[in-house]
This record gives structure tokens, sequence and C-alpha cells, in this order.
């Protein structure tokens, strides 16, 4: 790797107080690679309309994306802007839980329902085909976990979360990481233009996204190139999923501390609550709040507007961290086993989604 | 031993994860929103 380029994402863990400073440059970065992608879009809409050109909408999302990636694949991110660009995950949750002001509660529960049971069905699924392809390819039983865990549930922390409670190597995780993250940079660029060809309305294509692609920033980032409100729905859906994450966990330390390759698991409850993603609490608690009238209209529009402003910073940093030299580095069979495994399931939850957007009228 | 089992010293036992920060914050902002400190947020 070359010095001073962004590597693969690891266990981050953002503590500001007196290194907060480190954090200001790649903070901006965020917010400069992110303005100008908004800004793009907003000058083509422009030059499009004193033209009278029908140019496509391409959105803040992709371009954002985008510019991250050019920056990261040629100049490479400097070291000094590390620390902070790395917070694109905080920026991320931020986000998400100041979206529940945009959900009512009862949408919530709707929506959430059909996405939990859309999301069990899609862990049976994953993990079944996931182990079987890992057996087939001839993979480390705990890397054929970690991608089973990565695909099914949330990609790269649940990846992390399982590589912990397994005993899993650091290779193995590794590899995990980069399948799962190529496999997501792949999806975003891909699922809006399946969604759009197939002609999915906003809520179905949102729930799919949800559903099938990986890492949250990435199915976040892939509900909003479709739409604001696939963009929603897809969070949402992502937010279900992210919710399984302790359970899921919880079944494969049990499973390999019975093997005698993992610790035992002391205190399952507390086991749970470790694992499970807080802020999915925090955007219940937004979404209750917006529902009891708690905020007028227009507050509700700062905070769906503060919402988009962090995953502006958010996206800037999906794009930042995709690295291809490294990706590309990173073997082929964990890979492939990913892309099948991957295809595999968004074909099977598009079916599901689509079954269920005509049973409950999405 | 692994990260999972590892018990936090005192000070790290205070310390926010990346979650605790992202929904501290983002409530601070909805409270500063209804408080009407933040006024109107443009995008």
């Amino acid at each position: 790797m070359a010095e001073g380029s962004i590597a693969l994402p690891q266990v981050q863990t953002f503590r500001p107080g007196p290194k907060f400073v480190q954090l200001i440059p790649g903070v901006l970065l965020l917010a400069a690679i992110g303005y100008l992608g908004k800004f793009v879009e907003q000058s083509v809409a422009v030059y499009a309309k004193a033209h009278h050109l029908h140019l496509p909408n391409i959105e803040y999302v992709l371009w954002a994306i985008v510019f991250g990636m050019v920056v990261s694949n040629t100049i490479g991110v400097p070291r000094v802007f590390l620390p902070g660009v790395l917070t694109y995950e905080f920026w991320l949750k931020a986000g998400i839980v100041l979206l529940g002001a945009r959900f009512l509660l009862g949408d919530v529960v709707k929506l959430g329902g059909i996405s939990l049971a859309l999301v069990v069905l899609e862990l049976a699924v994953a993990f079944t085909f996931m182990t079987m392809l890992g057996r087939w390819f001839g993979l480390k039983p705990k890397l054929t976990s970690l991608l089973a865990v990565g695909s099914a549930v949330c990609g790269v922390s649940a990846i992390i979360a399982t590589k912990g409670a397994i005993d899993a190597d650091d290779e193995d995780s590794s590899y995990a990481i980069a399948a799962i993250l190529a496999l997501g940079a792949i999806a975003l660029f891909t699922f809006p233009l399946i969604g759009h060809w197939l002609h999915l309305g906003d809520r179905a294509y949102g729930l799919w996204a949800g559903l099938a692609v990986d890492n949250t920033a990435e199915a976040t980032a892939a509900g909003a190139l479709y739409s604001d409100a696939a963009g929603k729905i897809a969070v949402l859906a992502k937010t279900t999923r992210n919710a399984m994450i302790g359970f899921v966990v919880l079944g494969y330390a049990l499973y390999w501390a019975r093997k005698g390759q993992a610790q035992q698991v002391e205190g399952k409850a507390a086991f749970l609550w470790q694992k499970f993603p807080k802020f999915v609490l925090g955007f219940l608690l937004i979404s209750l709040l917006a529902t009891a009238g708690v905020f007028s209209k227009p507050q509700i529009g700062s905070l769906a507007n503060l919402s988009r402003w962090a995953f502006l910073l958010t996206f800037a940093g999906v794009g930042l961290r995709t690295n291809l030299k490294e990706l590309k580095l990173q073997g082929l069979r964990p890979f492939a086993v990913g892309a099948i495994g991957e295809a595999v399931i968004a074909v099977l939850t598009l079916g599901m989604v689509l079954v269920a957007a005509k049973l409950f009228h999405l | 031993m692994s990260a999972d089992s590892r018990k936090p010293s005192p000070p790290e036992r205070w310390q926010l994860s990346v979650d605790g920060w992202a929904v501290t914050i983002a409530l601070l902002l909805a409270l500063l929103v209804r408080l009407g400190l933040i006024h109107r947020v443009p995008w």
C-alpha cells in the first residue's frame, strides 16, 4: 500500500476529546467532496434547464462517491486526513437517527414489521446458501462464517463483531471485509439500474436495497441514488437488519464455542445488549417524538435536512475508502463466494420484495 | 483473549462508542431544533 493511502477499514473507535483537532482536516475533506457533489448536481440541472437539454439527473450521492473514489484511487488520502475521513460511520449513524423524524411510528411498525419478516427469511436463505458455497469452494469454516454474517446481516460491523466472538483470524476477517466492501461498491451502481429496468416503485426498491445491499453506508447510498423516498425505506429495512446483529453473532459464538474453537459466552442477555446497534434506539426515539408531535412541521424539515447533510459526508467517505487496488489484492476465492452468494441473495430478496409489494400494496 | 471478553478499565468504560456519539449528537441537535436555537436548516 502506498504511504499515506487509505487502508481497508478495520475496527475504529471514534474518540473525540484531546484528539478532536486531528479530525478536523478529514471532516473538512468529507464536507468539501460532498458539497462538490451537491454543487455539480445543481449546476448540471441549471445548465440543462438554461439550454433546454434533457440530461439525466445524476444525484449528488453518485457525484460525491465518484469524486471520493477519484481522490482515493489517484493521489490517495494523505495521512493527515485519515482520522477525520474515518468519521464517516459516525455521520452515517447520526444521519439515520435524525432520519427517524421523517417516520411516523406507525410507518416504522408497519414497514419495519414487513422488513422484519423479510429479514428473517433473508437470513435463513443467506446463511444456508453461503455456508454451502463456502464448503464447495473449500474456504476455511471461520472465513465462511464471516462471509455468511457479512452478507446476511450488515457487512463490516457484523464481520468485526463476529470476528471477536468466534476468535477468527485477522486474515480471514480482512478477506471477508474486502469481499463485502467490493460487492457493496458493485451493488451501489447495479441496484439502481436494475430497479429502473424493472420499474420498481420507491418502497419496493428501498426494501430491496435495504435487504440485499450489505454495508449500511452502501445500502443508504443505493437507496438514495434511486430516490429520496427509496433512500428512506432502504434505511428502515437496513436498520431492521442491523437490529438482528446481536442474535446472529450470539448464534455463531455459541456454535463455535460448542466446537471448542471459541470462548464460552457468559451472560447471553449482556452479550446481546453489547452487540445491539444503539443507533437503532436513537432512530426509534426520534420517530416516537415526531409521532407524539414534539416537533413542528418546519422543525421536522430541519431535522430531515440535518440528516441529509450527515449523509452527504457519509457518501464522500464511502468513495474515499473505496480503494480498488486494495480490493484487487484480496484474493479471488472469497470474492467469488461472496459474489455468487450476493447475486443469489439479491435475486431471492427481489422475489420476496415483489411478493410483499403485491400482498401489502407497497 | 478475545476483544469481547476483555473487561474495560474504568476510563474506557465511560468512553462512548461511535453509536453512542452518533445518538448523543443527533439527540442534542434535535433538542436545539426543538428549542428554536437552530431555526432553519437549508438544503
